[in-house]
């Protein structure tokens, strides 16, 4: 008998805290809204992809609420088997469109992703803004786009009408000032350049050929390689190297083994030979994958977006994540890059729930007031999205790792 | 359906193809193809010179002797109970996983030893590495096979599916899916071996441990008492088993020797590409069963033979041609031999019915 009595006022207690956690729950007097993102977070491309989920996160934590909504943050991942895939990507971004609460999202990272994410999206319609896709394809319309991309950006808007948003520079920038960077600022005058067999890793790739030789370098070499699997680089490399190339230009990311080929180069080049690559190599798994024998203060990354640290009036939000993530492998070339995603999509938010007379907005005028985005002051840069989706001043950076840390070398802003 | 019903199959289409008009055709287009390629890749290698091809031989050589390592597993283990080990490549990468976890034990921190210091600890490593393999290797049999060994054929094969599966899982939660780094141990010298040319001394380091390990392999099958069991097993089992070879221990021995040589391989697959990841197995060991089948199945200097033919194809491809179709030429080259020679090139060995 006592036992049972206790049993009724332990669900008495239960009831009482249910009942509690339900008011207490919903947050903002006017409900709440998510904020969703979609990032390869585990794996291979969790190097580049946790730093950039941490940053959009920080940024919606301190912002907190919106006019009344309480906001929250649902990250989700889209690495399979350790690597970015674009289906799981696709059903991600299913599932945000089922989710009521959510009026936009923060990603993905790669371009390859965004090529599946982009149609779902679109016929949603739902908000979309990526740190990280570089490919120029999704968003502008170039004779080549279909064969080698195998989309256009049309093709990847059902509705004809645009959702998709981004704030780095694309392919079109970030392979020609790596480019300049090396004949320039380096004095290389022959490399070796291959690239990964994917729309991103081939268009940087030969974006980067094409500029280096009109500079008046030379390029030899250039090949690609299947990354389904490991490959083997020690047949060609040496090839390069018989043909005196200088260094290597690797169209790739750490998850297509970006890196693999700078370590597999021992006892074939030289550690003081230099090896160049996008974005999609300046994390630390490039790091890992390269190794400690082969000179690395001779690699190079180009970075899609502009270093925060350049921006003084950045640095407080800085000093205040580095304090928040003291961990330094939080801290990525795309971190302030999905802060400043999370910040545009929020300031859209809030404009739309001002245009809506304080309620809560559709879908599509949140996308609307995307497009509106004007001189908005973020950590990595001064936005303005143009009718494309692209910003229109988009800024670069070329990185040296050096003393153990991706570092800035060269700002460009075009 | 059998090795044999496989064979006669593609001995019909081999005839059909060679008798038909339409198949001389066929044949005609083959051999112009061919013969074009062999011309370019001829005039190709001339233009590149000695050195060039020394090196990218040397190169295609240390890449085969990897794939040769974990062919001869395959092979033996279906020259002896007819099975497609797929959980083969991940005792592979298991054999490189291991030693990683290990290298620490043996005082093997890259860039704090080298040299004539490594030989020592290197050697520890090898031997407890291929020791931990082979007996993984022998509880998965025992597991997963032995139960199964008077079942259809297709039930051992779904379990070694699902041992692969289980294996790659196991290192997944293990190291997690990171490609890991593996220490360079191999020397980033050259090596003079003709005046004025000169190759890496890394491939040369691969091909000669691949090369012992062989050797010492060939003696063990040829000369021991257990090798002989072997043979005989492989050729009719229950013959063997009447002449009071206990069939089950022999076996066992097969997959302990198989799994020693793919621990072996994964060492040296780690030291000479300096990267591992959990799923790594699996493509590489299917590309090791092609080898195996491209010498002759349960052949074991076929497997060896495929093994080093297979690199050296891709290092050509690589060096000559275009590196990202060298996994079609691979596969060309494998569809042309084996129409022309079914049972691989030193020709098939297994179980008589």
């Amino acid at each position: 008998m006592v036992r049972a009595r206790g049993l009724v006022v332990l669900i008495l207690a239960a009831f009482v805290a249910f009942a509690c956690g339900g008011t207490g729950g919903t947050g903002g007097a006017k409900g709440e809204i998510d904020i969703a993102s979609d990032l390869p977070t585990s794996g291979a491309d969790a190097s580049s992809g946790l730093p950039t989920q941490y940053g959009a996160a920080f940024a919606v934590s301190q912002k907190a609420t919106i006019q009344g909504f309480t906001l929250k943050f649902v990250p989700l991942d889209d690495a399979v088997n350790g690597k970015h895939d674009p289906t799981k990507g696709a059903q991600n971004v299913q599932q945000f469109i089922s989710n009521k609460l959510i009026l936009g999202m923060v990603g993905p990272f790669n371009s390859g992703v965004a090529a599946a994410e982009i149609p779902v999206g679109n016929n949603a319609p739902l908000a979309m803004i990526s740190p990280s896709n570089t490919n120029e394809c999704l968003t502008l319309a170039f004779d080549y786009c279909k064969s080698y991309a195998g989309y256009t950006a049309a093709e990847l808007r059902p509705t004809g009408k645009n959702n998709y948003f981004r704030v780095a520079a694309n392919d079109t920038f970030q392979g020609p000032a790596m480019a300049d960077f090396a004949f320039d600022t380096l004095g290389l005058k022959k490399l070796a350049v291959w690239d990964d067999q994917e729309p991103f890793g081939l268009g940087v790739a030969n974006n980067f050929a094409t500029e280096f030789t009109k500079k008046g370098g030379t390029v030899v070499d250039r090949q690609g390689f299947k990354t389904k699997t490991k490959p083997d680089f020690h047949a060609w490399l040496n090839k390069a190297k018989t043909d005196l190339a200088e260094g290597i230009y690797a169209g790739a990311t750490s998850a297509t083994f970006g890196c693999l080929a700078r370590s597999q180069s021992q006892g074939i080049f030289d550690p003081s030979s230099y090896y160049l690559g996008p974005d999609g190599i300046g994390d630390g798994q490039c790091i890992k994958d390269a190794g400690p024998t082969m000179g690395n203060d001779h690699l190079y990354a180009s970075q899609g977006v502009a270093d925060a640290n350049a921006n003084t009036t950045a640095a407080a939000t800085i000093a205040a994540y580095k304090v928040a993530h003291p961990n330094s492998s939080d801290l990525g070339a795309y971190t302030f890059a999905g802060y400043d995603c999370a910040a545009i999509l929020m300031d859209a938010i809030d404009r739309a729930i001002t245009a809506n007379g304080g309620n809560l907005p559709s879908r599509q005028q949140v996308i609307d007031q995307m497009a509106k985005t004007t001189a908005f002051k973020g950590l990595t840069g001064t936005y303005t999205l143009n009718d494309k989706g692209d910003p229109t001043t988009p800024a670069l950076q070329i990185q040296q790792y050096k003393g153990g840390a991706w570092t800035t070398v060269k700002n460009i802003q075009l | 359906m059998n090795n044999y019903a496989v064979a006669a199959l593609v001995q019909r289409l081999r005839t059909s193809v060679v008798t038909s008009p339409s198949g001389s055709l066929v044949n005609l287009v083959g051999t112009v193809v061919v013969a074009y390629v062999a011309v370019v890749a001829a005039q190709r290698i001339y233009q590149g010179g000695v050195t060039y091809f020394l090196q990218t031989m040397g190169f295609g050589l240390a890449q085969g002797s990897i794939f040769a390592l974990v062919a001869l597993g395959y092979t033996m283990v279906y020259g002896i109970i007819e099975l497609i080990n797929f959980a083969h490549g991940d005792v592979f990468t298991l054999g490189a996983f291991f030693s990683l976890a290990l290298m620490p034990a043996f005082g093997l921190v890259e860039d704090k030893i080298s040299g004539p210091a490594l030989i020592l600890p290197m050697l520890g490593l090898f031997v407890v590495t291929m020791l931990l393999c082979g007996v993984v290797n022998v509880v998965i049999e025992r597991v997963a096979y032995r139960p199964l060994r008077r079942a259809p054929r297709l039930a051992p094969l779904i379990t070694a599916i699902g041992m692969s599966a289980l294996l790659e899982g196991i290192m997944f939660v293990w190291k997690g899916p990171f490609n890991l780094h593996y220490p360079g141990f191999l020397p980033e010298t050259q090596v003079t071996i003709a005046p004025g040319v000169q190759i890496a001394a890394k491939a040369l380091v691969v091909m000669a441990v691949a090369l012992v390990l062989m050797v010492g392999l060939t003696f063990f099958i040829e000369r021991t008492k257990l090798g002989k069991a072997m043979r005989a097993t492989a050729q009719d089992s229950d013959a063997a088993q009447l002449m009071g070879i206990d069939i089950n221990r022999t076996i066992s021995a097969t997959f302990f020797i198989g799994a020693v040589l793919a621990g072996a391989g994964g060492i040296i697959y780690g030291l000479y590409y300096n990267s591992v990841a959990a799923f790594d197995g699996f493509q590489y060991g299917l590309i090791a069963f092609t080898a195996a089948v491209f010498g002759g199945i349960g052949n074991i200097p076929g497997a060896a033979l495929g093994g080093v033919l297979i690199g050296v194809i891709a290092a050509i491809s690589d060096g000559y041609f275009f590196p990202a179709w060298t996994q079609v030429i691979i596969f060309s080259i494998l569809i042309f031999v084996l129409v022309f020679r079914p049972t691989g090139l030193l020709g098939m060995r297994v179980p008589e019915k």
